[in-house]
C-alpha cells in the first residue's frame, strides 16, 4: 500500500490540494506532477543549485526537500515571474544583458535574483556574489550577472516590473553586440 | 525514527544509503517557530535548534564582537541557499569532523538541552557527540536548545575553514579559537580543530591551550604553541583530499591565523 500525505501547496499563484508519497522530492512535484519544467535537475544533492526555487520567498534546493514536509507553503518557478505574454524585469535584464547561453541554469540564477532584490534593491557586489553563488553555471555567465542583478534592480526601482514579451524581443536585436 | 530538520544531512544520508532508511521521518517543521530563536540572557545565550543560519545571520550572534566566529562560519557554510534552512541542531547532530558550527561551538562549550518525554537533561558537547555519527541522544529525545556562556568582554573568536575553494568545501582543516585579552596576556583560550586525535568529530587541543594561558600574547610565543605543542597532541590522517603532514602543517597556520585573527578583534580591528 502506498501512503500518501495531503499537502496544500500554493505555486505561482495557484492553489493545489496534492496528496503526495512522503518520500516525494519538491523537483519531483514541481516537474513531473505539476510540469513547470523550468527546474532543473543537475546534482540532486544541494551543490549545483539547478533546482532552486523560492520556498516562501526564499531560495531552497528542491532536490533536498521533501513535498510532504510544505503544507501551507508559496512556492515560485520561474513560470510564475510573469503571466503570458509578459516578462518580468528580471528576465528583461537577463535577455538584455546577455546573461543567458544555454539557459540550464537560468531559472535558479532569476530567482536567486529576485529573492535578493526583494530584500534590497541596492545590493552590494559581496553581496550579489554570495547569493548568486548558490548556483554553478557551466556555460561561465558569471560576469554578465552582475550586469543582470544590477539592470533588474533599475527596473524595479522605477518601478517597471512586467514588460510586454513581443515588445522586448524586438528590441534585443537593435541591442548592440557585446565587448 | 529520525527527526527532519532542514533534511539537508539526513536526505543524504538516506539517498547515498549511508544509514538504513527509517521507517518513519519526524517533521520538526511543525514545531520549527517555537525551536527558532537566538536569546541573550544576563549570562548565557540561548538558541533553539531548529534555528537556521540565515537567523543566526540575523541575531546578536553576528552583532557581538565575542561571538564573531559565527560569522566565519556563516560565509564559508555551503552556499547562501542552503544557509536558509539548513538548522544548527542539525549542524551538530550530523556529528562529523565536517561540521562548522560543531567545531566553533566546541571552543564555546555550551550545554546542550534534550528533551523527551520524561524531561529534560542537560549534556555538554563532550558528552552528546561521542564519536563521528555517535552519539549520546536517545531515539526518543529531541534537542532542543544550545546555551553559550556569554564570554568576559575582551574576548572574541575566530574560524577558519582552509581548502582550495571558498565554499562548497568540507575543509582540508577547520580550526576554531574563543581568545581572551587581559591587556596582552592571554587570560584564557580555547583551541579547537575538526580532529585532533582518532575521533573523527572535533576536539579540542588542550595542551596547547594549557601552554599559552597567561602567557604575553607574541609572534615567539604563538610560534612555538603551534610548531612545538601543538603536534604532540595533534594526530592528523592522510585520505583522498590530502596528507597527514600537509594536514598538520596547515594546522599550524590556521592556529596561528585564528589567534591573531582573534586578538584584532578583540582590539575592534577585523
Ligand atoms: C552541498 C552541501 C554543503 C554543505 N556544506 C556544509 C558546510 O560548509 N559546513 C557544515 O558544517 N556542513 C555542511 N553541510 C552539512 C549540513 O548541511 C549541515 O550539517 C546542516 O547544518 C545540517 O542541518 P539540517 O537542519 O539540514 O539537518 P538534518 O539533515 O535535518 O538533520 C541532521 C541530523 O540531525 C538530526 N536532527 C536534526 N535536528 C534535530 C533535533 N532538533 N533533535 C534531534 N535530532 C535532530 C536528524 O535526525 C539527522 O540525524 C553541507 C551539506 C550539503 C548537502
Ligand atoms: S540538483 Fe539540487 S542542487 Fe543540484
Ligand atoms: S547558461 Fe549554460 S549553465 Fe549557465
Amino acid at each position: 500500500m502506498v501512503e500518501t500525505i495531503r499537502v496544500n501547496l500554493k505555486v505561482n499563484g495557484k492553489q493545489y490540494v496534492l496528496d503526495i508519497p512522503p518520500d516525494e522530492r519538491l523537483i519531483d512535484t514541481l516537474r513531473y506532477r505539476l510540469g513547470f519544467t523550468s527546474v532543473k535537475e543537475g546534482c540532486g544533492r544541494g551543490e549545483c543549485g539547478s533546482c532552486i526555487v523560492l520556498v516562501n520567498g526564499l531560495p531552497r534546493h528542491s532536490c533536498l526537500t521533501l513535498t510532504a514536509t510544505l503544507d501551507g507553503a508559496e512556492i515560485l518557478t520561474v513560470e510564475g515571474l510573469a503571466p503570458e505574454g509578459k516578462l518580468h524585469a528580471i528576465q528583461v535584464a537577463f535577455l538584455e544583458t546577455r546573461g543567458v547561453q544555454c539557459g540550464f541554469c537560468t531559472p535558479a540564477f532569476m530567482l536567486l535574483t529576485k529573492a535578493l532584490l526583494d530584500k534590497t534593491l541596492d545590493p552590494s557586489d559581496e553581496e550579489i556574489k554570495q547569493w548568486l553563488a548558490s548556483a554553478i553555471c557551466r556555460c561561465g555567465s558569471y560576469h554578465y550577472y552582475f550586469k543582470a542583478v544590477r539592470k533588474a534592480a533599475e527596473y524595479l526601482k522605477k518601478g517597471k516590473i512586467l514588460f510586454d514579451e513581443k515588445e522586448v524581443r524586438k528590441n534585443l536585436y537593435k541591442l548592440p553586440l557585446l565587448r | 525514527m529520525k527527526p527532519l530538520a532542514g533534511g539537508t544531512e539526513l536526505l543524504l544520508l538516506i539517498r547515498d544509503k549511508k544509514i538504513p532508511t527509517p521507517k518513519y521521518l519526524l517533521d520538526l517543521n511543525a514545531i520549527r517557530k517555537e525551536l527558532s530563536y537566538v536569546k541573550l540572557e544576563e549570562d548565557k545565550v540561548r538558541i533553539g535548534a531548529a534555528t537556521t543560519l540565515y537567523e543566526l545571520s540575523q541575531s546578536i550572534l553576528h552583532k557581538d564582537k565575542r561571538y564573531a566566529g559565527f560569522v566565519d562560519v556563516f560565509y564559508g557554510f555551503a552556499t547562501m541557499a542552503m544557509r536558509f534552512y539548513a538548522t544548527i541542531g542539525g549542524n551538530i547532530l550530523s556529528a562529523t569532523q565536517y561540521n562548522d558550527y560543531l567545531t566553533l561551538l566546541t571552543v564555546y562549550e555550551p550545554e546542550l538541552v534534550l528533551v523527551s518525554k520524561e524531561g529534560e537533561r542537560r549534556l555538554t558537547l563532550e558528552q552528546l557527540v561521542l564519536d563521528k555519527r555517535k552519539l549520546a541522544i536517545k531515539p526518543d529525545e529531541l534537542l532542543k536548545e544550545i546555551i553559550i556562556p556569554v564570554p568576559p568582554e575582551n574576548t572574541s573568536s575566530s574560524f577558519m575553514k582552509f581548502d582550495r575553494r571558498r565554499i562548497l568545501i568540507a575543509g582540508v582543516v577547520t580550526g576554531a579559537v574563543l581568545l581572551t585579552l587581559n591587556d596582552n596576556v592571554i587570560e584564557d583560550v580555547k583551541i579547537s580543530f575538526d580532529m585532533i586525535r582518532e575521533k573523527r568529530v572535533p576536539g579540542r587541543a588542550k595542551k596547547t591551550e594549557e601552554f599559552l594561558r597567561g602567557k604575553e600574547l607574541s609572534e615567539e610565543v604563538v610560534e612555538e604553541a603551534a610548531e612545538k605543542i601543538l603536534p604532540s597532541e595533534m594526530e592528523r590522517v592522510s585520505d583522498w583530499w590530502t596528507t597527514a603532514e600537509y594536514r598538520l602543517d596547515m594546522s599550524k597556520v590556521v592556529l596561528k591565523r585564528n589567534i591573531f585573527r582573534a586578538a584584532r578583534r578583540i582590539r575592534g580591528g577585523k
